[in-house]
């Protein structure tokens, strides 16, 4: 998830759409809490989203409070979803990604803060919510790949 | 007591856990935005208020749509006029650069003195926020090459100079820049070939659009289309002079007594590469209070 912040400050820009690009920390995240809990998706969520307010000019605890809600609620979904390997990322993906924008707007309001992401229903979110459902499948196909790896080397060892 | 405790967080481990880490994250934004609000009320409209713009923007977009169809062909009338009068501009662009250069050769021949412009920190951009809910630029200087807080940030592209924005937060080897199209970004204005003053600020859902307010409805007949926005100086943030943007769209709301004037910016945000920093000006130190400014040196460009 560390990597995937970095990524999406530095590389994604080359391949934004006006300006929007694809909250691959989000998909990360997603797919570690459906696997693993809400115990490990909500300090996951919280450990990059504080790792996140602490690169950028958000406010400490913005992000963090966002992705400790998200990787909690997915977590709880753990275990109860079957995930197929195209649509159920990309379902997932729209849901969690429409609910960072909920809430990333309801926080906004509640402690007045003002950017131009909270405009939440307006095209940039929708932008973001195509683009996130787009490289889902991708992305939890590798992570897919990265875990039967991980599995073989133990088979090996 | 303590055994009790012990037992509850057992039980409930994962709830304790999420309560625990929400509080933190509560804290800390009420901390660092330092807005506390504990006033039920205020949560309750503030709450509302979210959703009511939810649903008026969602509206006001279907209803966009839906019109723009009708204006298509208006459109493509305005198309026609608008590539005939690009043509016009591409004749005056390139007399412009070519008096530029007569400029530059004449000031070289007169060995004109340009000591009175301000220092220029040179930056790169090496990032930018890393969710698209924020719009901060990062730039490769921090407060070891000088860089400070509220500094007024330009860039070139092509042969024009053009505003950036302002430096917001400032660490010891980088700076986060805040552009104009953020809607926390406010950059006193005025119309290059009216002299009308205004307030330009970003809408933020679109980084191409800039608005401007405050400008006078009496200038409506004055202001033309392409008209370009430079920075007026007032406020002391940013020097007087720099390009903003050009006027894209006219409006006299009958509700307001100025115009809304939407403002294409010079720069392209999604090509920015490499910045600069102003700092103040050397010979131009700040007015004691209650003595006339003098009047800022004009930009280099």
């Amino acid at each position: 998830m560390v990597v995937c912040i970095l990524l999406q400050s530095t590389i994604l820009n080359r391949v934004a759409i006006r300006g929007v690009r694809p909250d691959l920390a989000l998909i990360v995240l997603i797919f570690v809490s459906m696997r693993r809990g809400p115990m490990v998706g909500q300090v996951s969520g919280f450990a990059t989203g504080f790792l996140e307010d602490m690169m950028n000019v958000s406010p400490l605890g913005f992000h963090s409070l966002l992705r400790t809600v998200i990787g909690y609620v997915y977590g709880l979904l753990s275990g109860n979803v079957f995930i197929d390997p195209f649509l159920m990322p990309i379902v997932l993906t729209v849901i969690a990604t429409i609910l960072k924008g909920i809430l990333a707007g309801i926080v906004s309001a509640v402690f007045g803060l003002a950017a131009s992401g909270f405009i939440t229903f307006t095209g940039r979110l929708w932008i973001e919510v195509g683009y996130n459902g787009v490289i889902a499948p991708f992305l939890f196909a590798l992570l897919n790949l990265f875990k039967m790896f991980k599995q073989a080397d133990k088979e090996g060892a | 007591m303590p055994g009790l405790f012990e037992g509850f967080f057992a039980r409930h481990r994962k709830g304790a856990t999420l309560a625990v880490l929400v509080l933190v994250s509560f804290v800390c934004l009420m901390i660092s935005s330092r807005t506390l609000v504990i006033r039920p009320k205020e949560i309750g409209l503030s709450a509302a208020g979210f959703f009511q713009k939810g649903f008026s923007g969602f509206f006001a977009w279907f209803g966009d749509t839906v019109g723009s169809i009708g204006q298509l062909q208006a459109a493509r009338e305005e198309l026609a006029a608008a590539r005939e009068r690009l043509q016009e501009m591409d004749q005056a662009t390139r007399e412009v650069l070519e008096l530029r250069r007569q400029n530059e050769a004449l000031r070289q021949q007169l060995d004109f003195a340009q000591t009175l412009a301000p220092e220029r920190i040179p930056a790169e951009v090496i990032a930018r926020d890393t969710d698209n809910l924020f719009s901060t630029i990062t730039i490769n200087k921090g407060s070891r090459q000088g860089v400070k807080k509220g500094m007024p940030v330009v860039a070139w592209q092509g042969d024009i100079e053009g505003l950036v924005g302002k430096v917001v937060l400032v660490g010891p080897g980088t700076s986060e820049v805040l552009p104009l199209y953020d809607p926390q970004c406010m950059v006193s204005a005025r119309v290059d070939s009216t002299r009308d003053e205004g307030l330009v600020l970003g809408e933020g859902k679109d980084r191409g659009t800039l608005v401007m307010n405050y400008v006078k409805k009496i200038a409506k007949n004055k202001i033309t289309y392409g008209d370009l926005v430079v920075t007026s100086g007032l406020g002391g943030l940013y020097p007087k002079g720099i390009n903003v943007g050009r006027i894209r769209d006219i409006t006299a709301p009958t509700y307001q007594t100025s115009l809304v004037l939407r403002v294409e910016p010079i720069i392209d945000f999604d090509r920015l590469e490499y910045l600069f920093l102003i700092g103040p000006e050397p010979d131009n130190p700040a007015p004691a209070v209650g003595q006339q400014a003098p009047p800022a040196a004009p930009v280099a460009k």
